[in-house]
């Protein structure tokens, strides 16, 4: 049998619809891969091999029915542990809800199951996604595949370390404010926060209400591109879904029909501030810059784009997303669910007790911060100029999107770094500072690694930026760019071993 | 402690309203699929949504959003196309997110008015007409205008269920209970600026306010049952004086009369306090009917902080002129158009056409008997159906929807009692008949014989046959006591056994006694 952790979303549908293999066959590969690596990576915080299975299945009656196999169908999937799925535990990587089990299930892990997916189980994080390298998850931090000694980023560190180690085909993660982009720049993979409102966020345990979106990873823009299309489109269950370019049908426009248009003549955008910005490690300009070279290449013309309000993104980001995360987080309460510290006096001590030991400290300082933010007399002074702020970059945006067609620009100032080495909650705030912005602003973003750094032998991304709901034109620009490497997306851990 | 007019006398009372209304009729909660239902068990009609599920989302209810600006059009307010859903946090166990979804600073609805009629006796309570409009110097009849600030949208808390304590209280209880199945239920807020200046004035506009929410179908608006709520806000300043005293919170006035009263008696308090060289302090009170006083529950010394801030879930509202034009067209008729109309079309007294217009059953009732009957009609029509109708619903404790009168039926009956076929007591007893069997009412009538006897003839001879009986009487009449009158109406009706035309024989015996 082949290595199955090195194929695709389409090989795995097609090896299923010809025979070659099972759907029970390849959960059984991905379990045996888990087996394997999970003890040195530990991105699961749960593993549904019952599900699985079952789905499994479902595949194969399917297909020995004669029925059509789901777009997903057979692929080996794992969803951040946010997600709701039901009769599975959904603990946030937090002790807040480590025995918590949900009755329901959110609409992305749905459509994923809908479309055949084989769901393999959940995946750590950064304690209520509050994080840069998944080291805040109170069960123990992610280990990066490519270097063990590393932080896979954060806060989806789980989703992008999975895909890396050949666990899981794709994954589902969720981005704040880079969660998705960051770690799969760190971990080689492709990662892709869609424009807010093309993913329904029902079911996913909010962290910023307004910055939240759920995007896919895998190791390929077009794995990439395939499971959006199954997880995107209006939900009447999230009133700020969007009903994107429905097309003559009806129905929306597939994602993955971009992949095929290239990029000549297409004007992409260069952000110079950002290059210049403090702390960014040459590696990682010296990758930007042979990205670009290879766009020119292809015939892309570059641009030169300033965004003058973006350096103020990072501030507004720190009012907006605390702010809501405070009350976002006000439900866990230990009165219906969740940990409780028993022996309080009163249900005020209660309250207290429960959230000072079921929160951890990144958590307690967000919600802190956010209460304070939103106290009377300090939102007038912070909440409401980060909203103006906000106005001023969706203008930018708006402005550069009228001179280019993508922004083609840096995901992190660095490649992975090591356990404990950034202790400093400002400095690891920092790690967000490219990507923050598309958050406030609302428009698609897309991690794709372009090999390893010159000086730290770790893979390194570029982060391409599309208009706002125009998402295909960001995978346009990802998959010519990708066709330009040939970059191995599975870490070397991964590499070789039969699945 | 003084009385209230004598207190008004010197002291100004400035009152303001706040009315929460349930909008019962709704199918489902303000932002889930859950229906909208009293008495249900406990934790019946819940899901994720309302129960506030990590992950869940709220999507606002659009014939919540209708019902609201129906109520803001209703009452004359301002419709604000673009608005948003705030959150309010605060930690109570009766919120499952320890958040209340409600409204900022511009709510759907400002800006409003309703116009209030005050007469009788309590008209006398107020004695000067600024921002009123006197309409009778002799009874002191006048109109007060009174101004709402805002109608927002928001939901409805959970219910706690405090055990082991005394009267459910939660002081004493040794834990409590909470129910649900109210969380989510939308709830509209009317605040109406502090231009109210009596208890009658806040008693006539909370009816008029429920009369028209009726009206609109938008909520059941029982007091009884919570899902209509008001709290008054009340302060006194002397005569004259601009500035506003300190004012006091008053809750729990769950009937007209309570309102009434609690605020009769905190504005008698309230001018004690001051009278006796006091201040008043800034608190909540609790009205109490049985006792008859108002007692402390809370006295706030620092505002709550309510963090308040755009809900990040729910995107702004831009309301377009073709929705409001949409809810602008189901407007049905309003009480005030309507007891105009019943006046104008139908020639009713203004009294009598405020009763039925204020009625939503009853007006409906009215307008399908008199459908294509003759205009003299209406009169007997709002006779029977304000009194002996409305007699018969209360002694049975049912709703007209639940009987089987049908309009038709007592259009028939009021106009056998215009051609004086039947007397007015004979259609009291015919009514009843009607409301428990469906019956016609000429069906009835010949089925007990109570057929009123107009024959002149007979009832002569009857007339002549009591006189004769009692010639003391005749004597006593014919010397002044004509009070008799009624004595001899009496035997003669007895004789008749009650069914005898009262017109008639009165007009008899007045022949024969008068000559």
């Amino acid at each position: 049998m082949r290595d199955l952790s090195s194929c695709s979303v389409a090989e795995i549908r097609a090896g299923i619809a010809t025979g070659e293999f099972s759907a029970r066959e390849v959960a059984q590969a991905a379990f045996d891969a888990i087996a394997q690596r999970e003890p040195q990576v530990h991105a699961f915080l749960e593993q549904t091999p019952e599900l699985a299975f079952q789905a499994a299945d479902a595949v194969d009656a399917a297909r020995a029915a004669g029925g059509v196999l789901g777009p997903l169908a057979g692929v080996p999937m794992a969803f951040k542990d946010n997600m709701n799925l039901q009769g599975t535990h959904t603990t946030c990587a937090s002790r807040m809800l480590e025995s918590y089990v949900s009755p329901y299930t959110a609409t992305c892990v749905a459509k994923s199951l809908e479309a055949g997916a084989l769901p393999l189980g959940k995946l750590n994080m950064d304690e209520f996604a509050f994080g840069s390298s998944t080291e805040t998850s109170v069960f123990g931090p992610t280990h990066n595949p490519w270097d063990l000694t590393r932080v896979p980023g954060g806060s989806s560190g789980g989703s992008a370390a999975a895909v890396a180690a050949g666990m899981a085909t794709v994954t589902l993660g969720s981005d704040t404010g880079g969660s998705i982009r960051q770690p799969a720049s760190f971990c080689g993979v492709v990662g892709m926060k869609p424009s807010y409102g093309v993913v329904s966020r029902f079911g996913v345990v909010a962290f910023g209400s307004s910055l939240d979106q759920v995007g896919p990873l895998g190791k390929t823009v077009a794995d990439v591109a395939a499971t959006l299309d199954v997880i995107a489109g209006i939900d009447p269950r999230d009133c700020t879904s969007q009903n994107l370019s429905a097309g003559p049908d009806g129905k929306p426009a597939a994602f993955s029909q971009a992949l095929e248009q290239d990029v000549a003549g297409m004007r992409i955008g260069v952000v110079p501030a950002f290059i210049k910005a403090k702390g960014v490690e040459p590696e990682v300009v010296a990758a930007l810059d042979g990205a670009l070279a290879k766009l020119e290449g292809l015939g892309a013309q570059l641009v030169e784009i300033e965004l003058p309000h973006v350096a103020a993104a990072m501030a507004a980001y720190y009012v907006i997303g605390p702010c809501e995360a405070f009350s976002n987080l006000s439900c866990f309460d230990s009165i219906r669910y969740g940990y409780r510290h028993e022996g309080a006096r009163d249900m005020g001590e209660q309250y207290e007790r429960s959230r000072a030991h079921g929160f951890g400290m990144e958590t307690a300082r967000r919600i802190m911060l956010g209460s304070y933010l939103l106290s009377s007399g300090v939102y007038d002074a912070y909440y409401y100029p980060a909203q103006q702020v906000r106005t001023l970059i969706i203008q930018d945006y708006a402005q550069a999107f009228a001179q280019v067609d993508a922004l083609v620009t840096l995901v992190s100032p660095r490649a992975a770094f090591r356990f404990g080495e950034i202790s400093d909650p400002t400095a690891m705030h920092l790690s967000d500072m490219f990507t923050v912005s598309t958050n406030i602003a609302g428009n698609g973003a897309l991690s794709l690694p372009v090999g390893l750094g010159a000086d730290s032998g770790l893979p390194v991304g570029v982060q391409i930026i599309g208009p706002q709901f125009r998402d295909g034109e960001i995978l346009r620009v990802a998959a010519a760019l990708e066709r330009c490497y040939d970059f191995n997306r599975l870490a070397p851990l991964a590499r070789g071993g039969e699945w | 402690m003084k009385d209230l007019l004598s207190v008004l006398r010197d002291w100004e009372a400035v009152i303001g309203l706040e009315v929460h209304t349930e909008l019962t009729t709704l199918n489902s909660k303000m932002f889930c699929s859950c229906p909208v239902e009293f008495g249900a068990a406990p934790n019946t009609h819940v899901c994720p949504v309302c129960l506030g599920l990590p992950g869940a989302l709220p999507v606002p209810n659009k014939a919540a959003i209708e019902s609201i600006v129906l109520a803001g059009l209703a009452t004359n307010c301002d419709i604000e196309k673009q608005t948003m859903f705030y959150r309010k946090n605060y930690f109570y166990p009766d919120m499952s997110r320890n958040l209340q979804v409600t409204q900022g600073p511009v709510a759907f609805c400002m800006r409003g008015h309703l116009d209030v009629e005050v007469s009788g006796i309590a008209a006398k309570e107020r004695q000067f007409y600024e921002g009123a409009t006197l309409l009778d110097e002799q009874t002191g009849a006048y109109v007060a205008h009174i101004n709402i600030t805002r109608i927002h949208m928001e939901e409805d808390a959970g219910k706690l269920i405090h055990v082991g304590g005394t009267d459910g209280r939660i002081s004493g209880a040794s834990y409590s209970l909470v129910d649900y199945n109210r969380i989510g239920t939308p709830l509209i807020e009317l605040v109406t600026e502090p231009d109210l200046r009596t208890p009658e004035e806040a008693r006539l506009f909370l009816q008029k306010l429920r009369q028209t929410y009726l009206t609109l179908g938008i909520s059941d608006c029982s007091m009884e049952e919570g899902s209509l709520r008001c709290d008054g806000n009340v302060s006194l300043r002397p005569r004259g004086v601009k500035e506003f005293g300190t004012k006091t919170e008053l809750k729990n006035m769950n009937s007209f009369k309570n309102l009434h009263d609690g605020l009769a008696y905190e504005i008698c308090r309230q001018a004690e306090v001051l009278e006796s060289g006091g201040t008043v302090r800034q608190e909540t009170r609790h009205w109490e009917p049985a006792e008859k006083r108002t007692f402390s529950m809370r006295v706030k010394e620092t505002a709550d902080d309510y963090r308040y801030f755009p809900d990040p879930d729910l995107a702004p509202f831009d309301l377009s002129d073709e929705f409001i034009q949409q809810v602008r067209a189901r407007l049905p008729e309003l009480p005030d158009a309507k007891k105009r109309r019943f006046i104008d079309a139908f020639g009713l007294a203004p009294d009598v056409a405020g009763s039925l217009a204020g009625d939503v059953a009853m007006a409906a009732f009215f307008d399908a008997a008199m459908s294509e009957r003759p205009v003299l009609l209406a009169k007997p029509v709002a006779n029977l159906l304000l009194n002996e109708v409305a007699a018969y619903l209360n002694a049975s404790d049912v709703s007209l929807a639940e009987v089987r009168l049908t309009p038709l039926g007592l259009s028939e009956l009021a106009g056998l009692l215009l051609e004086e076929y039947i007397s007015s007591k004979q259609a009291k007893q015919v009514l009843t008949l009607m409301a428990e069997s469906g019956e016609a009412p000429l069906q009835i009538i010949e089925k007990h014989g109570m057929k009123q006897v107009s024959d002149t003839g007979a009832i002569d001879a009857l007339v002549a046959e009591i006189l004769a009986a009692n010639p003391d009487k005749v004597v006593e009449y014919q010397g002044g006591k004509t009070g008799l009158i009624g004595f001899f109406v009496g035997q003669v009706m007895q004789a008749t056994k009650g069914q005898g035309n009262p017109k008639l024989i009165n007009e008899l015996l007045h022949k024969h006694l008068d000559g």
